[in-house]
Parts: C-alpha cells; sequence; structure tokens
C-alpha cells in the first residue's frame, strides 16, 4: 500500500535567534500590518532560554516563515501521514 | 492625515506630577528631521536648557526611534536617547537595541520624554494606550538581570531598559541594559535615570505597523533578503558574532600572551563559551551573545552580552589570567551597570600609576595586586563610593584634576575614555571621531572604509563612499591628507561618516558593519520612501542628517564646548608599550607618524568641510542658515 507523505514544517528551536521575521512576514503578508500579535506563528520570551514557538490552529500553511527564515529554526519536511 | 512607518506620537512623561500626556508631531518636522536621531535632536532643543545641571529636574531623557523601526526592514531596531550626560557634561546620543524601539513603536509612540523627577522609586509602564507610572520599591537595589527577569516573568514578551546600582547610586558613566543585553547610556544615562528614580521602563506593544506601499516593499525585502543570504561570509558571522569582526585573540598574540590568546579563539569560543545567539527585531545580521561558562571556576554561569568581545577586550588588560575570570567580572559590571569600557581602561590606568606610585594602596584602602580580587574591589569601591572610590565614580574629569602627572596618562577625551587607541589599529575615522565628537570618546558615528581591516586600494575606498553618499567633490579633497604618504584625510573623511551614522540612526537602522554594509544612501531613500509614503531624495535625507549634527554641535557649543575639548589626548603621541611592542601613532596606511601639527590639521580639515569656523570650532552663521536652523541660533 502507497504511504502517505505530507509536508510539515519541522521547528529547530536551538537555531532561533527571536529576530521575528517569521511573525512579521506573516502578519504583513496576511493581514496587511507587521502585528506580532497578529501573526500565526507565535513566539514566547524570546530572549528567555526557555522560549517556546507555535503555530495558532489557523495557520494557513503558507510556509512563508520557513522560506524567510534566516537561521534554520524552521525547516519544511516531509512526513508519513 | 494617516501615517505609515511613523506614529506621528510624542509620549511626554512628567515625574513630578504624575502627568502622562501625548503630542502629535509635525509632518514638516519629519521631513527635516527624518526621526530617531534628527527628531530627538530637535526635541533636545526643545526641552532642554543650556547649562543645566545634568542632575537636575530639567534634565530631561529622550527616547526615539526611527520611521523604519517597527518593520521588517532588516537592522531597524534602533533605539536612540539623548539626555545632558553627567559624565561629560555634553548633550549627547547614545543607541541601544534589541526589542524596546520595536515595542515602542508598536505602542504607538515614535518618541519619549521623561521630565522631572519622582519623589520614590518607580517604573514605567507602556502598553499601547495603557501608560502608567508604577511602585518600584521592591525593585530599587536589584541588580539589572533580576529586574528584567521580574518584568519578563509578570509582563510575557516586553522589552525593558533597565539600570543596576551604579545608575542608582549616580555613578556618573553608569548605562543601562535592554533587554539585559544591550548596553545604552554610555557616559551616564543611567545615573540620570536613577537620579529621577526610574527604575525601569517596561513596554509592550501591538498596535500594528502598515507600509504606505506594501506591494513594492515586499518586492524590495525579498530581493535585499535574498542579497543578504547569499553573502558567502554570513554563516560565519551567525557562527562567530562580532568575534568575526575583531578577533580579540590577535590582540593579545601581538601582545605576546599566547596562552591567554588562545583562551579566546574560535574554537575555545565555541566548545567552551557560546550558549546561543540572539537577535533583535528584524535582524538578519545576529550577533548578540548568550554565553555559559561550562568549565572550571563559576561553571554554569549564564551571561547575557551585546557581543562576547565586550569581556574579551577586558581579558586583553593584564591582570586577569583566565576568560572565565573575564567573563565572571563582566556579568558583575552588566548586573550592576557599569560600563565595561570604563572599568577597563580605569582598572589599566590605576595599574600604571601605582607602579609609578602617583596612586597608593593608602589611596585606594585595599592593596593593589593587579589581579581578579584586585578587580572585585575595585568595582566595590566604585559601586559604594567609598573613600577614592567617591573619585572614581565622577568619571575622567574628576580623575584629571587630582595630579597634575595624570593629565599626561589620561586615556579619555571630553570625559569618556577611549574605546579605539590609534595607536593600536592606526588613525582611521572610528579613532579620530572620537576627538570630535560632541559626546567625547565614543566610536559609533565614525564608521567607514577605515574601520578595522575593512580599508583598502583607492577603488574599494571610492565604492564605499559612493555607497555612503559622499558626493564626488568630497571624495577628491578626501584624497588630499596633509601628507601625501597618507593616502586618505580622515578629518574630512570623518564628516560623511557621521553623517552616514545620522542618516541610520534617524532612520533607526543598525549601523553595525555587518548590517549597514548591505545598505546605500540610494537603497535606504528608497526602502523610507516606500514604508513611509513619503516621497524624498537621497539629497534631502542627507541634508536632514548634516542637519541634525549640526544641531547637536550647536547646542554644545551653547554648553560651553569649544575647539579646545576637540583635543588629540597627550598619551596619544606617547609610546605605548604592548608586550614586546612600542607602538605609535601612524595614519591609517601605517606611513606617516602623526605629529600634533598633523593632528591640528585634520581638525582644521574636519572643521572645514564641516563648513564650521576653524578657530571656534562652531557651526557658521551662514551653515545654519542653509540648512535651515536660523531658529536655534
Amino acid at each position: 500500500m502507497e504511504k502517505n507523505v505530507v509536508e510539515t514544517i519541522k521547528i529547530n528551536k536551538e537555531n532561533c535567534t527571536g529576530c521575528r521575521i517569521c511573525q512579521m512576514i506573516c502578519s504583513l503578508t496576511h493581514f496587511n500590518k507587521i502585528s506580532l500579535k497578529d501573526a500565526l506563528i507565535q513566539i514566547d520570551n524570546p530572549y528567555d532560554l526557555t522560549f517556546e514557538i507555535k503555530f495558532l490552529e489557523n495557520c494557513l500553511k503558507c510556509y512563508l516563515c520557513v522560506d524567510y527564515c534566516l537561521y534554520n529554526a524552521l525547516e519544511r519536511i516531509e512526513e508519513e501521514g | 492625515m494617516e501615517l505609515h512607518g511613523y506614529t506621528g506620537k510624542i509620549l511626554e512623561i512628567d515625574l513630578k506630577d504624575e502627568r502622562i500626556s501625548v503630542k502629535q508631531e509635525k509632518e514638516e518636522d519629519l521631513r527635516k528631521f527624518i526621526g530617531g536621531f534628527g527628531m530627538n535632536c530637535k526635541l533636545a532643543a526643545e526641552y532642554l536648557k543650556p547649562r543645566i545641571d545634568p542632575f537636575s529636574p530639567e534634565n530631561v531623557i529622550i527616547l526615539g526611534t526611527g520611521p523604519l523601526v517597527g518593520t521588517i526592514m532588516p537592522g531597524s531596531s534602533r533605539l536612540v536617547g539623548i539626555t545632558k550626560f553627567p559624565a561629560t557634561g555634553a548633550i549627547a546620543n547614545s543607541c541601544g537595541s534589541m526589542s524596546f524601539g520595536f515595542h515602542l513603536k508598536q505602542s504607538g509612540y515614535d518618541h519619549v520624554v521623561i521630565k522631572e523627577i519622582s519623589d520614590k522609586p518607580i517604573y514605567i509602564y507602556i502598553n499601547n494606550d495603557d501608560v502608567r507610572i508604577l511602585d518600584a520599591s521592591n525593585l530599587w537595589g536589584k541588580d539589572i538581570a533580576v529586574t528584567t527577569d521580574y518584568m519578563w516573568k509578570h509582563y510575557g514578551s516586553c522589552s525593558i531598559i533597565a539600570i543596576g546600582r551604579a545608575g542608582e547610586n549616580k555613578i556618573n558613566g553608569a548605562l543601562a541594559l535592554i533587554d539585559k543585553t544591550s548596553t545604552f547610556g554610555r557616559g551616564g544615562l543611567a545615573a540620570v535615570m536613577g537620579h529621577k528614580k526610574v527604575k525601569c521602563i517596561v513596554v509592550k506593544g501591538n498596535k500594528g505597523i502598515k507600509i504606505a506601499q506594501q506591494a513594492k516593499f515586499l518586492k524590495k525585502y525579498k530581493s535585499f533578503i535574498e542579497r543578504v543570504k547569499n553573502y558567502p561570509h554570513r554563516p560565519s558571522w551567525i557562527e562567530l558574532g562580532m568575534l568575526r569582526s575583531l578577533p580579540v585573540g590577535m590582540i593579545l598574540s601581538a601582545k605576546g600572551e599566547k596562552k591567554k590568546a588562545r583562551q579566546c579563539n574560535e574554537k575555545s569560543y565555541l566548545k567552551k563559551m557560546k550558549k546561543r545567539r540572539i537577535a533583535c527585531p528584524s535582524c538578519p545580521m545576529a550577533d548578540k551573545d548568550i554565553l555559559e561558562i561550562k568549565e572550571g571556576d563559576f561553571a554554569g554561569l549564564i551571561c547575557y552580552a551585546s557581543s562576547v568581545i565586550n569581556p574579551f577586550l577586558m581579558f586583553t588588560i593584564d591582570g586577569l589570567s583566565t576568560y572565565n575570570e573575564a567573563i565572571k567580572i563582566f556579568d558583575e559590571i552588566n548586573r550592576n551597570g557599569l560600563d565595561g569600557l570604563t572599568i577597563t581602561s580605569l582598572f589599566d590606568f590605576i595599574g600604571r600609576m601605582h607602579s609609578k606610585g602617583l596612586i597608593t594602596d593608602s589611596d585606594l584602602g585595599f592593596e593593589w595586586k593587579n589581579d581578579f580580587e584586585t578587580l572585585k574591589s575595585l568595582l566595590k569601591i566604585i559601586l559604594n563610593k567609598e573613600g577614592f572610590g567617591k573619585v572614581l565614580a565622577k568619571g575622567w574629569n574628576a580623575i584629571v584634576a587630582l595630579k597634575e602627572e595624570f593629565a599626561d596618562e589620561i586615556p579619555a577625551i571630553k570625559g569618556l575614555d577611549v574605546v579605539f587607541d590609534p595607536r593600536l589599529i592606526r588613525l582611521g575615522t572610528m579613532e579620530f571621531e572620537q576627538v570630535v565628537n560632541p559626546k567625547g570618546a565614543h566610536v559609533a558615528s565614525g564608521g567607514s572604509p577605515t574601520y578595522v581591516g575593512a580599508g583598502g586600494t583607492p577603488d574599494k575606498m571610492r565604492r564605499h563612499f559612493d555607497r555612503m553618499g559622499i558626493p564626488k567633490d568630497a571624495q577628491e579633497r578626501i584624497f588630499k591628507p596633509p601628507r601625501e604618504a597618507m593616502g586618505i584625510n580622515v578629518g574630512r573623511l570623518t564628516r560623511y561618516a557621521e553623517d552616514w551614522y545620522a542618516v541610520l540612526t534617524s532612520l533607526g537602522l543598525c549601523a553595525r558593519a555587518q548590517m549597514n554594509r548591505f545598505y546605500s544612501l540610494n537603497s535606504v531613500t528608497e526602502f523610507y520612501s516606500l514604508i513611509t509614503g513619503f516621497d524624498l531624495t537621497a539629497e534631502e535625507l542627507r541634508k536632514a542628517a548634516e542637519r541634525s549634527w549640526n544641531l547637536l554641535r550647536l547646542l554644545n557649543y551653547k554648553e560651553g564646548f569649544k575647539r579646545e575639548n576637540d583635543s588629540f589626548p597627550n598619551v596619544w603621541f606617547k609610546t605605548l608599550k604592548y608586550g614586546p611592542n612600542e607602538l605609535k601613532i601612524y595614519d591609517y596606511y601605517g606611513t606617516t607618524l602623526i605629529t600634533p601639527d598633523i593632528a591640528k590639521q585634520l581638525i582644521d580639515d574636519y572643521y572645514d568641510e564641516r563648513g564650521w569656523d576653524i578657530k571656534s570650532g562652531t557651526p557658521k552663521k551662514e551653515k545654519l542658515i542653509s540648512l535651515e536652523l536660523k531658529e536655534y541660533i
């Protein structure tokens, strides 16, 4: 039986610098303004050692955040569905 | 009118009456002074009366962001602070980064003006339209890291400018830290905060920023980011941070200290102390460091640093024998809000004076052994203003007044210690700019192709000059130095280095070489127009920067600063014994020994290039009129 392969985003937390470009490109593209609150990806406490990166449920899976991440903190991967 | 990039608002906070008000900026002023540094200079002219005491209710703290801050524009997280600085008595600017500027703009303000004095410790909380002055009694006496962590825990993701004990105790050189990482206010901005009883300023903004021409901007942004991404040296920048720019190990090797050099080479940094790289919002060239001492003494210590070279530069002085000691002492300095560069200079100076018998153990109140424990004792007497520490806390202007012999030994200009000594790295604009900057010794405004390791052939220089927007006729003058062999006239070039710095700092862009190398006057003008919708030419932008710099100079003329304050320190004309080397001050290409006569000529040329009076060093009336600054004369 053929396996179903889906594209998804892998988070490499250790590479994140807290630059927030992912949040800015997301909110600018989808909501026409640069706004961390509106972004569909959220980063809590970016300068702490216990920061968190998470995608909101209504994320559009447009992968812009991955394409614009300059530090390889977000990576496009294929997973078996 | 709907603004883009700008918010058009100034938040004014009066600590005495606890009154908070919002003022509207005029579009005409935004075009004339751009924002950030430029608008801050204009506000300083409005709010600061000449010759006030830095520690008086009349002194104000002005914080400013440029029109590109709060956007996705690469490296657009610059915060500019202006006050009357206690260490020098100058009205000057200081910059910081991390996310304060970003959040301030997102809160809906381009600038904040903090007036008067509170009668009890407070902190200022800015969350969009919700601005409050809150009690900080429980935080007074706490260090910067504890204060910042407390606020992060309490308010979640936000940005904090905090002061430590040095600011609270009004030590003249005290600085603040933004997000416990970025230094802010070298020369005593934190002492002014301490005098006003402001422990910290917390900002959390999420109003959102709109771009005037979004589609065109995104297209240009995409190609810009691709260029940055493909920069061949970028991976090593990200890996090594500022160590890539200033390999401190090489300085130590030149000094003959190979064992110490090995401790701060790339391998040692990566393996033994690098914990995490962090970036300011929008930055593609992250260089801030979270360090962790992984073995030996103080193992487990986590230290936030503007860059790893800050503790490493402390390591270049005699007295510290391990990098662990350097990071530990740097962490203490940071937490307390002292200036690492100043402490390094003081430690070196006192060591030299002690060996000559000009400063004794009895003066100091402890035995000077020139080691880690000695440095700790030095910090203690400064922070507590104990005995000799009272004078040290006042800074170099007070120290030089103690003994006649100190005049030839003090490594300071206008009361601030030299950051880059030209005897070590020759006389480029960063070294020269320390002499003519109204603030005193300070290197941020002197970036040019004479930056250490960046220079090269005249053709390479010309390409860099074009990028900075230096007019062709001025370029010809720059290639005419006082002695032909010098190749470059750093006096004339410094004027344009300052103007380029003022362009970037008014827009809110990072001036660090690894970021600003991607910008040109033309490209930032285009980005500015796309973001704000204001149609300014590159020449108008450059002129606005020149206008702001002239206004700052004029304000300091009114403070009593004159040509004689723009002097090379005597110590630069003496031989520097550096390990086995005997170093003297040479021009950028290392061909010509800089004599006091050549130094004077370079200062004359700087004034001439600025259109200032050579005798007094002040802007000429016709220059001020041509820059539309008549009302400030």
